[in-house]
């Protein structure tokens, strides 16, 4: 019997049914993970039953020997603040703003109504989840705190009144890389400990494939397989679950076979990017510190970093959208100056790719305008007819049809918008292309097939790639080389192999450990 | 928290400064003068009176003398009412436009949170529909419409209230704040509203609903607070509305505060009685905001870092 | 056109209708707003050919108000175009520049817009006399502040976006970046916000005519008409309740549809 068992629930909002024929169920001290794309359905059957969604489930949903849904309002609001516990995505706005941490953590332990804890008892609770100085954290609000030690802090709340259900929607898809392994082991520890049953949720098989025992992956509303996780890793039965673990790069698999390079491209020499503090505030933030890369011909540099170590500040600069404040960028040996002083052939040699790609297209235009618009400026040479056909051959190479071409982006899926951005950028025919995050804001499916299309256009049209990203797994499908950052300083840099096989710096380990 | 108070004070003077000596020039720089009466006087009683009055020095000597005057508290005599100081008048002024001012914020923010509060928890019903057509129609209530007209309607066809001068009790205050404060409270309706529509879909109302609170401490305890602070940083150009209103009410209902003397001051060119007035606001209005700063630090502990 | 007129709310209805009356009217009645009747002052409603009866020295009422909202919006939708061309300007150069040239912008905004603002320009009425065009200007300086600072702030979000960046990177020109990305982009709140303006700028109008420092005789706006209402409302309360309950529908309206295009563009 377990602790948590969902039977065959369906969910439906204003009367559209979104979620059916779900089976979850959870063991006490094992963890249950929930896979699927945003849209799947996966979040909603985790927090419908617990009334923190608009939806209504229907089915039969035990916790405990109890049925939710035939309990009333009385015992479903005793049910959740007794046995759950709930840990969110987005640690920087989980919390109240103005709660210090203590009152919150207090509320916390008081929901199951034992008597309230004294300072001590609170102060080790946050210790339990590695937060140092905890005594001094009570007294502090939450956005004095980083992200992942407010993620810390909910964990403490979640656990606080000894629940026996921990539900964790995407506990660490808002942190960096880094920090991802550390809170996942955590949960793990507190898991054991306290013999809790889990339930997790999850967009990313790598992130969960290492805590959870049972997999269910879910697609459209629907549960498409659901297997113990050694069994579905190794031989997933169905279509969806095969591709799902295929887009799923992990540092294991065999080096990809990658294309030959050329001669040098592009090539930094001490890039320092330095920006004034905001505000009238003195000071100053040293974005990138004496930053030294190359790319070649047809090479694919990663560069890998947290959140805030400037990779996307260099990127930039590099690709004469943004600031530098010294340090020299030469272009085949030639110089090639800052952001307003580039000329338009410059410009036509580098073109950025962006990590939102429904932000990175203007609203109001349509799409044809929006592929042509470098082709305008940067190739004025070309009359209307050719460009009309260059639009829809850029359009195929990024494997989308000429009915495109007066949709507005509004219309576009995550994917479709990236593949227009991607078009956009090669149709003046660029030697590099600087892609800041481009494949982290779509789902796993669509983020590998963007990440394929890539890969062709790297060895079709022998365009050098920088790829901007904190996942150095999927960097590793195409990039021949990588340079990590941390705080502005490039800590290592080398040929992707040797780097991951043999991580010098800190911060790569670390990387390369939460991999 | 006390270096955001102290450096909002060291912008205050400069500000002050320069509203005082904007006044001072733009007065100075106008045709006519205060002894421009119906029968022109001889010239040399003008020139006396100018003498007398410090009015034939060089303008930048006169401002510097009126701000080293002022910086000790004195305001200078009044050109017209000849037998008082700017001090005097605006001893007698102050009091009941503070009170009719403070009365009136007091009462819209009441009734504007209240109401506001009312329509959120009702979000989509009947009532939050009726509640924020009121809050509209009542922020486009001009005072000097709603003045006039309650005084019709209460004073001249009810006879329930007096319909001008201060009177006895506090009866006469119930109209010229009322239209005070209409308008003021439609607009902090409103914001409340809004507000607390944003706040409750954020996350961290949600994680409180995990907890099993029950919904009205998630109101007042995790989501009232944030959801005031659009209302705060209202509560500046609210104050600058109000003094505005009240040289209205204090016409409409004939009553003897700050706002008539500015009215009178300025048609009369009386300078000392309108840059008394205009620094009084002025400080009102700065000191208003520090406050609207202190509760924006209260509301949201993230500003006391700012 | 079609598509524009559905997208008309009924307040903007009733606005539009009151503005093609006030136009119509005077070509159609038998009196002009300054003309007397010496047979009929304080003439009551239905008398005769006065509609709505005369004022204390016989003018017919409907005459005057056709004309005092004609005056009222005129000016009101003058200075709130002033406002937009001032607020736009200030508002995308600082949103668009950024950095210490904003910061100094906008404290510039804060500071005026915590000041009793309203004092200074009764000052300029008084001083410098009272034309039409000064209240133009007067009410312009007010009310371009909150245009400036929508604008900068949707300007400031607009300039982060990837696809500004991206023009950057195709080669377009600063010039057109503005005109063809940031513009069309803005163009949607800051006709909401022109919507909100105007009433605010009947609201100050009538206000500053009310005092009797706007609008002066012999021309009339509903200020005016409120202010002579007020003075006789003891003899004839329809002098006040009739320009007083037009103004108030007016500014309702406006208010309703401004805040509706908001809620739609933000």
């Amino acid at each position: 019997m377990s602790l948590y068992e969902i039977r065959d629930m369906a969910i439906q909002i204003d009367g559209r049914q979104l979620v059916e024929g779900v089976n979850i169920s959870v063991e006490a001290g094992k963890c249950t993970a929930i896979i699927g794309a945003s849209g799947s359905g996966k979040s909603l059957s985790c927090l419908t039953p617990f009334g923190l969604t608009p939806g209504k489930a229907v089915g039969s949903i035990k916790l405990d020997g109890i049925d939710l849904l035939k309990a009333n309002a009385h015992q479903q609001m005793k049910l959740r603040s007794h046995l759950t516990g709930f840990v969110f995505q987005q640690p920087l706005t989980a919390l109240t703003p103005h709660l210090t941490i203590g009152a919150q953590l207090k509320e916390a332990a008081a929901q199951a109504g034992p008597p309230a804890l004294s300072r001590h008892d609170l102060a080790q609770k946050l210790e339990r989840v590695g937060l140092s100085r905890a005594d001094e954290r009570l007294d502090q609000f939450p956005h004095r705190l980083s992200g992942g030690e407010r993620q810390r802090v909910m964990i403490a709340a979640a656990i606080a009144h000894k629940p026996k259900l921990l539900i964790a929607d995407e506990p660490t898809s808002a942190l960096d890389a880094s920090l991802r392994g550390e809170i996942m082991t955590l949960l793990d520890d507190l898991r054991e400990e306290q013999r809790l049953a889990m339930l997790l949720v999850s967009h990313d098989l790598a992130s969960v494939e290492n805590h959870a025992d049972h997999l269910i992956v879910m697609e459209e509303g629907r549960v498409v397989e659901s297997s113990p996780t050694a069994d579905l890793i190794a031989c997933p039965k169905k279509d969806y679950t095969k591709r799902l673990i295929a887009a799923t790069p992990r540092l294991y698999e065999p080096p990809p076979d990658l294309p030959a390079t050329g001669h040098v491209l592009i090539d930094t020499k001490d890039v320092n990017i330095v920006f004034p503090k905001p505000g009238w505030r003195r000071g100053k933030i040293e974005a990138v510190v004496d930053a030294s890369l190359t790319v070649r011909k047809g090479e694919a540099l990663a560069i890998v970093g947290g959140s805030g170590s400037g990779k996307s500040t260099l990127g930039r600069a590099i690709a004469g959208i943004g600031p530098l404040t010294s340090g020299v960028i030469s272009w085949r040996g030639e110089h090639l100056p800052e952001r307003r002083d580039r000329n338009l052939a410059m410009r036509a040699l580098i073109q950025p790719v962006f990590q939102d790609p429904v932000a990175s297209l203007d609203p109001q235009w349509k799409l044809r305008d929006i592929i042509s618009e470098p082709l305008k400026n940067l190739r004025p040479d070309i009359n209307q007819q050719t460009r009309e056909e260059m639009v829809l051959k850029a359009l195929y190479d990024v494997k989308l049809g000429e009915e495109y071409l007066d949709r507005k982006p509004a219309s576009l899926s995550g994917g479709q918008a990236q593949r227009v951005a991607i078009a956009r950028a090669i149709i003046a025919g660029p030697e590099l292309l600087v892609l800041d995050e481009a494949t982290s804001a779509l789902d796993p499916l669509v983020g590998s097939s963007i990440l394929q299309l890539l890969a062709e256009l790297q060895r079709s049209k022998e365009i050098s790639l920088i790829l901007i990203t904190h996942d150095i797994a999927s960097a590793r499908r195409i990039c021949h080389r990588i340079a990590v950052l941390d705080e502005g300083h490039i800590v290592e840099i080398g040929e992707m192999e040797t780097v991951i096989g043999n991580p010098q710096a800190v911060a790569t380990q670390k990387l390369v450990a939460a991999s | 928290m006390l270096a955001l108070v102290a450096r909002r004070l060291m912008t205050a003077i400069p500000t002050l400064l320069a509203i005082i000596l904007t006044s001072f020039f733009l007065m100075r720089l106008a045709p006519g003068g205060p002894f421009d009466g119906e029968r022109p006087l001889p010239p040399e009683t003008q020139a006396a009176l100018q003498t007398a009055y410090g009015l034939d020095k060089p303008l930048w000597e006169q401002a510097w003398l009126y701000i080293s005057r002022l910086a000790q508290g004195d305001f200078g005599p009044s050109l017209v009412y000849r037998d008082f100081t700017v001090s005097e008048l605006v001893a007698q002024g102050l009091p009941i436009s503070l009170t009719l001012g403070g009365l009136a914020i007091a009462l819209a923010l009441l009734i504007g949170v209240s109401a506001g509060l009312f329509a959120a928890v009702r979000a989509g019903k009947a009532a939050d529909k009726t509640i924020m057509m009121l809050a509209t129609v009542a922020t486009a209530l001009p005072t000097f419409v709603t003045g006039p007209a309650l005084a019709l309607l209460f004073g001249l066809w009810l006879g329930l209230l007096p319909v001008s001068g201060t009177g006895e009790g506090w009866s006469w205050l119930i109209m010229p704040v009322v239209a005070l404060a209409l308008p003021v409270s439609g607009a902090i309706a409103k914001l409340t509203r809004a507000g607390l529509a944003t706040v409750l879909k954020q996350d961290h109302i949600r994680t409180a609903r995990a907890r099993g609170l029950p919904e009205t401490k998630i109101l007042f305890k995790h989501g009232l607070r944030p959801a005031l602070v659009p209302v705060a940083s209202y509560l500046g150009p609210a104050a600058a509305g109000l003094l505005t209103g009240a040289v209205v009410v204090e016409t409409v209902f004939g009553l003897p505060g700050l706002g008539r003397y500015f009215v009178q001051g300025a048609l009369n060119r009386d300078y000392p009685l309108v840059l008394g007035v205009v620094t009084l606001y002025a400080t009102l209005i700065i000191l208003f905001n520090l406050f609207a700063d202190l509760i924006y630090g209260w509301l949201d502990p993230r500003m006391r870092d700012g | 056109m079609r598509r524009l007129l559905n997208r008309v709310h009924w307040p903007l209805w009733v606005v539009l209708v009151l503005i093609a009356l006030a136009l119509i009217l005077p070509l159609v009645s038998p009196w002009t707003y300054d003309q007397i009747d010496w047979e009929a002052v304080r003439a009551p409603a239905f008398s005769g050919s006065h509609i709505f009866g005369t004022d204390e020295i016989g003018r017919d009422r409907l005459a005057r108000l056709a004309a005092g909202t004609q005056v009222t919006l005129m000016v009101a939708i003058a200075a709130a175009l002033v406002s937009l061309v001032v607020g736009i300007a200030w508002g995308a150069t600082a949103g668009w520049v950024g950095g210490k040239v904003d910061e100094a912008m906008m404290r510039f905004v804060d500071a005026l817009y915590a000041l009793p603002f309203m004092f200074i320009v009764i000052l300029l009425m008084v001083i410098f006399g009272r034309s039409i065009l000064l209240v133009f200007i007067g009410i312009g300086l007010v009310e371009w502040l909150t245009m400036a600072r929508v604008v900068r702030g949707q300007v400031m979000a607009l300039k982060q976006r990837p696809f500004i960046l991206a023009a950057e990177a195709a080669g377009t020109p600063p010039r057109t970046i503005i005109l063809k990305h940031v513009l069309p982009n803005i163009a949607g709140v800051a006709l909401a916000y022109l919507m909100l303006t105007v009433p605010q700028v009947v609201m100050v109008e009538s206000f500053l005519s009310f005092l009797g420092l706007g609008v002066q005789e012999p021309l009339t706006s509903l200020g005016i008409l409120v202010k002579e209402g007020a003075d006789d409302m003891d003899m004839t309360p329809l002098g006040l309740l009739l320009p007083g309950g037009l103004l108030v529908i007016i500014l309702v309206c406006l208010t309703i549809e401004g805040e509706r295009l908001r809620d739609i563009f933000s």
